[in-house]
C-alpha cells in the first residue's frame, strides 16, 4: 500500500522526478570527474605523492611558484626567536619573531597538500609561543596544538583545502602583545590552477608598533601597552622596520614587467588603505581570495587579512607603496618603494 | 595511566631520597609571607578568593651550588642517571658533568639553577624538608612591592624583564630587587616553578572558549578577566600553561617554601 502510494507520488510530482533525475545524473557525472584528477585534490583520501620540504623565505622574497600537480606532504618548520633588531635607523626594539625576522617566513603550499607543521621555540626565548594559521581548519588554527615553551617543539598536521593568501600569528596570552611585538607572517595556499606567471613576486607585510618613546627616538624602545590599547602606534611600517624596502632596499623591477605583491596586514590594530602612488592595480585578488577586482587605486586590507595585487610597470621611476591613511606614511614610517628601470614610454606619460 | 605510573614511580624515588639525607650545609634563609586572600587576575568577579595560610619562603632561588649538593647526595638526579620521564634532555645542560658545574662556569655558582624539571624541583625541596610553593602562594609572595629600587609600577618593571631576550650568563641571586617581605628576585631574574603550575589552563590556545579553564583568553572570553591590562600576569600564566613536568628551560628555576610550625595541628 505504502509502495503504491509512493509510486503515485513520484508520478504525480514531475518536478520532484526531474530533480531526482538531474541529481542522479549529476552524481554519476561527479563520480566520473572524481576518477579524473581535477577535483580529487580536495578529497582528503587522495594518496599523497611524495614529501617535500617547503621553501621558506623572508620579506620581500616569495618562494618560487609550486609546479607539482598532485597533493604532497609538505614539511614546514618554523622557529620562534626573540631578538633585538633595528626598528628605524636610530632605534631598536625587542622583537618576538617567527624565524628571526619581521614579518616571519613566507610559507607556500599547494591546495590539497598535507602540511606537516613543527613549531620550535628557541631555548633562549623567555616566552611561550604558538601559531594560529588562518589557512587551517581546526581549533585555534593550530594554536591549540602548538603552545610551545622555550627550548621545546610542538607538531601538528593540517590539510590546506582552501586556496588563498592567509595571515598567521602567535596566539599565546596576551595575544595583542605577541602580535604587537612582531609575531606574524603569511602563508599562501596556491590554487590547483596556479595564478598566471608574472615577472616578479614580492612579500610585503604592514604592521604597527607601540613604543614608550616617540617615533625615531634613539636607543632601545620599550613596548607601550597603553598605546596598544588606545590603538595609537608610534610606528606603522612595511616589513618590520622603517625603510625596510625603501631607498637602497627598494624592490627592483623593469619597465613592462608585471609585479605581483603578496600583501599582508599583521595589525595588531590598524586597517590598511593600501595604495601604490603613480600606479593603478591591474588586478587585485580581494582579501587574498578568489574574487578579482580590476583597475582601481586603493584596496582595503583588514588587520589579520591579506590581498594579492598585480600591476604592470609602464613608466620608469620610483613608486611609493603607502598606507593612504597618509599620516602613517609621513609621520610613522609606512613606506616601501618599487624602483622601475628601463625605457621611457612617452605615449603614456610625458613631463615637460 | 602512564601519568599514574610516573607519579607512583616518582613517589617511590622520593622516599629513597629521604633516606639518603646527609649533612646539609648552611641553611638558606627563609622569610615569612603573611598569606591572605588570593584571587587570580583572570577569575570572574563572582569567584570566591582562595585563603592562603602564612608560610615560610626561601629568600632567593635555589642556586647551582646548592643544587649540586643535592645531586651529589642523590646521584639518581645526576645528568646521566635521571629518567627522561622526569627531566628532558636539557636537564642541567649548562653543567660540565654529573657532579661538576665546571671551572669555566664559576660565575654562575651563585646564580639560580635553571634547566631543572618540576620533578627535580620537588625532589630538591623534599630533600630539604620543604616543598614547592603553590601558585597562590607564589603569586602572593611575588606581588609584594619592591623596597630597595626606584620603580613606577611593578607591572612595568616585570614587563621590562619579559621584553628583553635572555642573557648569555645568568646573574647571581639577590641582584635584582628585594620586596617588602624580604624576598629577592621574585621578578626580573628567572621564571619559577610552582607546584600546580598548570592547574589553571589546559590548552595552548589562549583564546579557547570550549572548556572549563576558559578564563584567560584574549578573545571574547577575556571579559572574565578582572584586570585585562595586567599583561605581566598574562605572560606569566601563559608561560606556566605551556609547561610539562619534565621540561627543563634555561630561564626556569625554583625556590622552596615550608609551612609555619603553627600551621600544623
Amino acid at each position: 500500500m505504502l509502495q503504491i502510494s509512493r509510486k503515485n507520488f513520484y508520478l504525480k510530482s514531475p518536478v520532484l522526478f526531474a530533480i531526482l533525475l538531474i541529481s542522479s545524473t549529476l552524481f554519476f557525472f561527479s563520480c566520473k570527474t572524481n576518477s579524473g584528477n581535477s577535483t580529487a585534490e580536495n578529497n582528503i583520501d587522495t594518496v599523497l605523492t611524495g614529501t617535500v620540504n617547503a621553501e621558506l623565505t623572508f620579506a620581500p622574497n616569495v618562494p618560487k611558484p609550486l609546479t607539482y600537480t598532485s597533493p604532497k606532504k609538505v614539511i614546514v618548520q618554523l622557529e620562534t626567536i626573540e631578538k633585538v633588531m633595528p626598528i628605524s635607523d636610530s632605534s631598536e626594539y625587542t622583537f618576538w619573531t617567527f624565524g628571526g625576522h619581521v614579518p616571519g617566513n613566507f610559507i607556500r603550499v599547494r591546495q590539497g597538500d598535507l602540511v606537516d607543521f613543527t613549531l620550535k621555540n628557541a631555548p633562549e626565548s623567555k616566552m611561550t609561543h604558538s601559531i594560529d594559521l588562518h589557512a587551517v581548519i581546526g581549533p585555534g588554527g593550530g594554536a591549540d596544538a602548538t603552545s610551545t615553551a622555550p627550548g621545546q617543539s610542538t607538531h601538528f598536521q593540517f590539510r590546506a583545502l582552501h586556496p588563498g593568501l592567509y595571515v598567521y600569528h602567535c596566539a599565546t596570552a596576551p595575544v595583542p602583545m605577541h602580535i604587537a611585538n612582531g609575531m606574524y607572517g603569511l602563508i599562501y595556499v596556491q590554487p590547483k590552477e596556479a595564478l598566471p606567471k608574472v615577472d616578479r613576486e614580492y612579500y610585503i607585510m604592514q604592521s604597527e608598533f607601540y613604543t614608550k618613546g616617540n617615533f625615531g627616538l634613539k636607543g632601545l624602545q620599550e613596548f607601550d601597552e597603553q598605546k596598544g590599547i588606545n590603538e595609537q602606534p608610534n610606528y606603522v611600517v612595511f616589513n618590520g622596520s622603517v625603510n625596510a624596502n625603501a631607498g637602497k632596499n627598494a624592490l627592483p623591477a623593469n619597465v613592462n614587467e608585471t609585479v605581483r605583491l603578496f600583501v599582508g596586514n599583521g595589525g595588531p590594530n590598524l586597517v590598511s588603505s593600501f595604495h601604490v602612488i603613480g600606479e593603478i592595480f591591474d588586478k587585485v585578488y580581494l582579501e587574498g581570495g578568489e574574487m578579482v577586482n580590476r583597475n582601481f587605486g586603493t584596496t582595503l586590507i583588514p588587520s589579520g587579512g591579506a590581498a594579492i595585487v598585480e600591476m604592470k610597470m609602464d613608466i620608469p621611476g620610483v613608486y611609493n607603496i603607502v598606507d593612504h591613511s597618509i599620516f602613517r606614511t609621513f609621520n610613522k614610517g609606512c613606506l616601501a618603494q618599487i624602483k622601475v628601470k628601463g625605457g621611457r614610454d612617452t605615449l603614456i606619460f610625458r613631463k615637460n | 595511566m602512564k601519568v599514574v605510573f610516573a607519579i607512583l614511580f616518582f613517589i617511590s624515588c622520593l622516599s629513597c631520597e629521604s633516606q639518603s639525607k646527609i649533612n646539609i650545609a648552611a641553611e638558606k634563609k627563609m622569610v615569612k609571607v603573611k598569606g591572605g586572600k588570593f584571587k587570580t587576575f583572570y577569575v570572574s568577579k563572582t569567584d570566591k578568593p582562595l585563603l592562603v595560610e602564612p608560610f615560610l619562603m626561601d629568600e632567593c632561588a635555589v642556586t647551582n651550588k646548592e643544587f649540586l649538593e643535592f645531586v651529589k647526595a642523590n646521584p639518581a638526579w645526576s645528568k646521566s642517571k635521571v629518567k627522561r620521564l622526569f627531566a628532558d634532555s636539557n636537564y642541567l645542560k649548562h653543567w660540565k658533568s654529573d657532579f661538576e658545574i665546571g671551572e669555566s662556569n664559576k660565575n654562575i655558582y651563585n646564580s639560580p639553577v635553571v634547566n631543572v624539571s618540576w620533578f627535580a624541583a620537588i625532589a630538591y625541596c623534599s630533600w630539604k624538608n620543604k616543598r614547592l610553593p603553590n601558585l597562590a602562594e607564589w603569586e602572593i609572595a611575588g606581588n609584594a612591592p619592591p623596597q630597595n629600587i626606584q620603580y613606577t609600577s611593578i607591572t612595568d618593571y616585570i614587563m621590562k624583564w619579559y621584553e628583553k631576550p635572555s642573557l648569555p650568563v645568568l646573574p647571581n641571586v639577590k641582584t635584582t630587587y628585594c620586596n617588602t617581605y624580604g624576598l629577592y628576585d621574585m621578578h626580573g631574574l628567572i621564571w619559577e616553578w610552582t607546584f600546580d603550575f598548570n592547574s589553571f589552563i589546559s590548552t595552548g590556545d589562549s583564546r579557547n572558549t570550549s572548556n572549563n579553564d576558559n578564563n584567560l583568553f584574549c578573545a571574547g572570553a577575556s571579559i572574565n578577566v578582572t584586570n585585562r591590562e595586567d599583561y605581566a600576569a598574562f605572560l606569566r600564566y601563559g608561560f606556566r600553561g605551556s609547561l610539562r613536568g619534565n621540561y627543563c628551560i634555561s630561564s626556569l628555576g625554583f625556590r622552596c617554601v615550608k609551612d609555619l610550625p603553627s600551621n600544623k595541628l
